[in-house]
């Protein structure tokens, strides 16, 4: 397993909800180990299995595109 | 200000503005944007290009129509214009667009800040502003700096204050002869506005034609229209000289010829604004035709993208940057891949009669292709052309033989830039000239024309009654 600490820009979360709605859509990634969201800083620290998903997988979740109302990019 | 964004907006055009509100729509007004620029808000298209443009050439056909009714027993009138005022008028028109369409808008989006200066790329991730003692950070550019009059080095001209489409709007006198130089849109349009406030105006162009980009049979026709009209056009000619009083030495094909005018209007063309941005420390690839993008509007650095009339692209349109700016801020978010359909962008010189165009002309497909079917249409075969006593003009529709599908709409008729429309739904949806033929017109508009020039793919249109389907 190649652990990696993806960090991610998150916009359009208004409330905590919102920052649930987005934890869970990470989590529910296969290869994502953990996600920290954080409402404040409108941004996602996302521990990933880096054998699993690439980081720029990440932006393409479901919770990221479509009709969802939160766009994320990944910034380091 | 702040001293990082997550987009940093180059230029305050249709392009920039267009990619800051989408971006904001998209991000739920969370990206944090600078949109930087100099001069009026808005750009050309507001300032000195589409509006004015269109406003002086509205007014001044009021005034043609007063003295040339176009129907017997509507007598004209022998009407002079008072250029202070038209021009004055003009001025606050623009000002009123400028503050209803850029300048509330604008105040409504609190993650927007508009930055004043000029931008310079430190590296791929930073740029300096003119008078800002900050640099600005970002993560994501978008360049948006638009284009520039371009005016050729003639002896003689600098001194001759000669008149560009920048400042034309400050006039306050009719020029009694007016020289335009070049006979592009800008050069057409602004030339029959004066011609037709009492401008005695004589058109030079380099080429053998004008509007070069135009289906050939469509420019010739619009030229004998506008010559009919009073305008002289003087072809295959290069303005040599400009010398004291205005006096301008032309080399034509026939020889030389002398033409000593009141005012100069350079048309000469537009050039993309990419000096002085140090796109190289940036590692963004440009030429003087325009900076490069990708069908996504990303430039050689993915994480800057370039949009409307800074593009190396054969089009500069208000429209086409204001969707390029949508894309380019998509594209950034969305990671939606979008391009524009430039087959599908219009074009139009409004003239009168107005030239509209979209997709191929019969050459750029015949060339790409190996062969195209085409027809052509007068516009006397048009009921409402007839009608209103405008019969000068011409449709013509280029179609793919393969499959019959429209891939060329050309139009020289009045409101040609409105029905060019139907010629852009068309090919944007890959219709066929059935697909035309089974949808129905207004009877009498102009529109039948592109009725009837489909029509003349199936069937002799002389053999035809009135608005048969
Ligand atoms: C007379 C005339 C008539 C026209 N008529 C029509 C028409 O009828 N229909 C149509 O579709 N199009 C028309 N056009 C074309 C249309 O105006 C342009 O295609 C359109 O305005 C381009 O928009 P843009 O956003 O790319 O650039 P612009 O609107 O030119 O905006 C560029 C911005 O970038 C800024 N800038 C430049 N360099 C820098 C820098 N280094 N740093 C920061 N900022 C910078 C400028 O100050 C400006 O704010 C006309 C143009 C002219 C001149």
């Amino acid at each position: 397993m190649t652990e990696k600490t993806v960090k991610m820009k998150v916009f359009g979360m208004t409330c905590d909800d919102c920052a649930l709605t987005v934890t869970r859509g990470l989590k529910g990634k296969d290869g994502v180990l953990d996600a920290k969201v954080s409402l404040a800083d409108k941004s996602a620290v996302v521990r990933i299995d880096e054998g699993k998903v690439k980081p720029f997988e990440l932006e393409a979740l479901p919770v990221f595109s479509g009709k969802s109302q939160y766009r994320a990019q990944v910034r380091e | 200000m702040k001293r990082e964004y997550d987009l940093v907006i180059i230029g305050r055009g249709a392009a920039a503005f267009s990619a800051a509100i989408k971006a904001s729509e998209i991000t739920s007004g969370q990206a944090s944007i600078a949109m930087v620029g100099f001069g009026h808000l808005g750009g050309t298209c507001v300032n000195v290009g589409c509006v004015p443009s269109k406003y002086l050439i509205e007014a001044s056909k009021m005034l043609f129509d007063q003295r040339n009714p176009r129907y017997p027993g509507i007598a004209p009138v022998a009407a002079e214009p008072n250029l202070k005022d038209l021009m004055g008028s003009l001025r606050d028109a623009v000002e009123g667009e400028r503050e209803a369409k850029y300048e509330d808008v604008i105040r409504q989006y609190d993650n927007i800040d508009i930055v004043e200066g000029k931008a310079t790329f430190k590296d791929g991730n930073e740029i300096s502003v003119s008078g800002n003692a900050h640099n600005i950070r970002g993560y994501n550019f978008i360049i948006a700096t638009g284009s520039s009059t371009t005016v050729p080095d003639i002896e003689g001209l600098g001194e001759a204050a000669y008149l560009t489409s920048d400042n034309i709007w400050d006039l306050d006198d009719v020029p009694g002869r007016l020289a335009v130089v070049g006979g592009g849109a800008i050069g057409l349009e602004l030339g029959q506005a004066f011609s037709r406030l009492g401008s005695e105006v004589h058109v030079v162009e380099a080429l053998p034609s004008i509007l070069p980009q135009a289906e050939p049979e469509i420019s010739t026709r619009l030229m004998e229209s506008l010559a009919k009209e009073g305008i002289e056009f003087i072809m295959k000619a290069r303005v040599l000289r400009v010398s004291t009083g205005k006096v301008i030495d032309i080399v034509t094909a026939e020889g030389r010829k002398e033409l000593k005018v009141d005012a100069i209007l350079m048309a000469t063309g537009r050039a993309p604004n990419v000096s002085g941005l140090n796109l190289e420390a940036a590692g963004v690839k440009y030429s003087r035709k325009g900076i490069w993008v990708d069908s996504n509007m990303r430039t050689s650095n993915p994480r800057i993208y370039a949009a409307g009339d800074v593009v190396d692209q054969r089009l500069m349109l208000e429209t086409l940057a204001a969707r390029e700016g949508v894309i380019a801020a998509t594209n950034i978010y969305e990671h939606a891949n979008q391009s524009v359909n430039m087959m599908a962008v219009p074009w139009a010189v409004f003239t009168e009669p107005q030239l509209a165009s979209v997709g191929f002309t019969e050459k750029e497909f015949t060339n790409a292709n190996g062969g195209c079917s085409c027809r052509s249409l007068d516009l006397k075969s048009v009921p409402k052309a007839r009608i209103l006593r405008e019969e000068d003009g011409l449709f013509k529709i280029v179609v793919d033989p393969r499959n019959d599908r429209i891939v060329g709409v050309h139009a020289l008729s009045p409101y040609a830039a409105e029905l060019i429309m139907e010629g852009v739904c068309a090919i944007q949806h890959g219709l066929t000239i059935n697909d035309v033929l089974m949808s129905s017109h207004v009877f009498p508009t102009v529109s039948e024309g592109i009725k009837l020039t489909a029509q003349s793919f199936i069937r002799d249109i002389s053999k035809m009654s009135c608005c048969m389907e």
